[in-house]
């Protein structure tokens, strides 16, 4: 073995470790709770929280909302700048950004400020109306990932011209969204749903501030007042995060009509 | 009445006009094709006609009705595209079926149409396969039966054939002018390649900058062309200018050369006249029936197979001339003395008869 591959397999085992370290020693400290031995106690208590099961099925389900939301605004959209107005990609593209830039807490207030119960359209004032805030405010948080996702989906497919060739064959544009271009970019499609996913299960600004039962700020409070359980519920975040990843690249891999291509 | 009417058609991009009061009738049943360069407006028409672009004036007619007011998915037109464009997440079976199951067809019917349909392009057994698992050609075919599945009013073929090889291309041109003879439907066909228009069109339109410079069979458009762009557009030839010497007899001067035509000149005496030879005119050598023969010396000998295609040059003037290959009778060799012949009847006289 050469020296050089000497050192990009330490360079390797180093970032593994660094990556690697941190999550064995908390994996490693979840499962202390009983004393003097290894135990999933800890694991045990929060599933057993009632508290988890609400907080974790209440966001579930917002990312789900979420998810459908930002779809079936992206979609729509980065296909019609790719068809109609090419020109205008950049500035769409640049637009999807702003939720990085903007703090969450300044979207937050923004919303708060606007749809308080003393405004036109007093979301806040009902429990319903707040969990439809709290999905858009999560669907502009998705848009950056979403929208690349998507829109690099859009890219490896000839947009205008499959586009029309469903028109000439009598397609309309439900049909041509929902039966050409969706399930040639499902994958993408996918891997934002599943970024989006991600994101919403961790969110706690929005949540907390509107002051819903989310497993965020659940994840928050928990940590301040347990030991071992904080603990137990990351490895468990992390373990949906990465059954997420699989998730989409399975998907990518099952898809058919794409194997050729990679 | 004819079946598609397309008249005094334009179109202008911002100021760019992009076609220029085009007219167009086609009988029903009728292959036409539309030759002429790259970005003179043929794919800008075919649009029109598909609805994908709007007429900036003129009227564009199919049994009558005008369409131009209709979507494209209203029009039931039928348009292959140069890149194929089959549905990459289809099967063939399905991208084929995909416009009956728009139209609403039974299930059972539309399997069997699918299958007529891929028997007629000749992959019956290719149903289950996926576009990426075809060469190009065979998508091409599954393209052509797509867009006939739905039995469409017209079919409209935009450059279908330029993006395959050489062979492949030879084939499938023969094949989709006997799938449009057995199936009976008007057609328009786009194409830059001038020997793909003459060799399968009932009539061609050679178009030039927006503008349809002569609509005629193969026929007529190479042995009478219109204009000068369409004498050079169509087939290679050797052009001259010549002066009227007397109209009625049919006698010009071009060069010190005297010819005669063999017909009535609609000129002036004295006035000047385009005129030209095709290379199959003129004659290695002398021959019967070939009253003007002239010393000349070879240029370019270019071997295509079976005709050689020689430049000879003849009293300062270039002349391009085919002659048949034979095993016993070598080309001349560039530098050669040879002699060559034509008749005066052979001339092509540019924008008239
Ligand atoms: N959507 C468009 N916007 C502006 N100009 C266009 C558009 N489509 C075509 N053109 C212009 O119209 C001319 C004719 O184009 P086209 O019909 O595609 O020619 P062809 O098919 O004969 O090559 C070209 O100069 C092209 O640049
Ligand atoms: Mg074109």
């Amino acid at each position: 073995m050469t020296s050089s591959r000497i050192w990009s397999w330490v360079a390797f085992g180093l970032g593994v470790a660094y990556f690697l370290l941190p999550l064995v020693g908390m994996f490693e400290f979840s499962l202390r709770a009983r004393r003097g031995e290894y135990s999933f106690d800890a694991y045990a208590s929060v599933l057993g929280d009632p508290q988890f099961r609400t907080t974790f099925a209440y966001s579930v389900t917002m990312a789900l909302v979420t998810i459908l939301l930002g779809v079936l605004i992206v979609l729509p959209t980065a296909f019609w700048v790719r068809l109609r107005m090419p020109r205008l990609r950049p500035l769409v593209e640049f637009i999807t950004l702003l939720p990085l830039v903007i703090p969450v807490v300044v979207i937050a207030f923004g919303y708060i400020r606007l749809y308080n119960t003393s405004s036109i359209l007093p979301l806040t004032g009902s429990v319903m109306g707040t969990n439809v805030l709290l999905a858009l405010g999560y669907a502009s948080l998705s848009l950056p990932y979403m929208y690349r996702a998507i829109d690099t989906g859009l890219r490896t497919i000839d947009v205008p011209t499959l586009t029309e060739a469903a028109q000439s064959l009598g397609a309309g544009w439900a049909t041509i969204l929902g039966r050409v271009i969706l399930p040639n970019v499902l994958g993408a499609v996918l891997s934002g749903a599943f970024l989006t996913f991600a994101i919403v299960l961790g969110e706690y600004v929005f949540a907390a501030l509107l002051n819903r039962p989310a497993f965020g700020p659940y994840m928050v409070w928990i940590s301040g007042n347990r030991a071992y359980e904080p603990a137990a519920l990351a490895v468990i975040a992390f373990a949906i995060t990465w059954a997420c990843m699989g998730l989409i690249s399975l998907v990518s891999r099952t898809q058919k009509h794409t194997r050729a291509r990679s | 009445m004819p079946y598609l009417d397309i008249s005094h058609l334009e179109k202008s991009f911002g100021t760019n006009r992009v076609v220029k009061d085009f007219s167009l009738p086609i009988e029903k049943g009728e292959f036409v094709s539309l030759l002429g360069p790259s970005g003179c407006g043929k794919t800008t028409v075919l649009r029109m006609v598909a609805g994908f672009e709007t007429p900036s004036a003129g009227a564009i007619r199919i049994e009558g009705k005008d369409v131009v007011p209709l979507r494209p998915n209203q029009r039931n037109i039928g348009m292959v595209f140069q890149a194929y464009a089959l549905f990459p997440n289809l099967t063939v079976a399905q991208n084929v079926g995909f416009g009956l199951k728009i139209a609403g067809v039974a299930a059972a019917e539309s399997r069997a149409r699918v299958q007529e349909m891929l028997e007629l392009i000749g992959l019956p057994e290719m149903g289950g396969r996926y576009p990426f698992q075809l060469s190009g050609g065979q998508q091409q075919r599954v393209a052509l039966a797509r867009a006939l599945a739905p039995r469409p009013r017209v079919l409209l073929l935009d450059e279908p054939l330029s993006a395959l090889d050489a062979k492949v291309r030879v084939r499938l041109r023969g094949e989709i002018r006997e799938i449009q003879r057995r199936l009976g439907i008007t057609t328009i066909f786009v194409t830059h390649d001038q020997e793909e228009a003459l060799s399968i069109s009932d009539r061609v339109v050679v178009m030039n900058a927006g503008i349809a410079d002569q609509v005629g069979t193969p026929f007529e458009i190479y042995n009478h062309p219109a204009s000068p762009f369409v004498a050079s557009f169509v087939g290679t030839l050797t052009p001259f200018e010549a002066t009227v010497v007397d109209p009625a007899a049919g006698t010009v001067m071009s060069g010190g050369l005297t010819m005669n035509l063999g017909r009535a000149l609609a000129a002036q005496a004295g006035a000047s006249l385009p005129i030209a030879l095709r290379p199959e005119a003129v004659h290695l050598g002398r021959a019967s029936g070939r009253e003007i023969v002239l010393p000349a010396t070879a240029r370019e000998v270019e071997f295509l197979g079976s005709v050689i295609r020689i430049r000879a040059e003849a009293g300062g003037q270039a002349f391009l001339l085919d002659t048949f290959n034979r095993h016993d009778a070598p080309p001349p060799q560039p530098g050669e003395p040879v002699e060559i012949s034509f008749s005066g009847r052979d001339v092509v006289v540019i924008g008239g008869r």
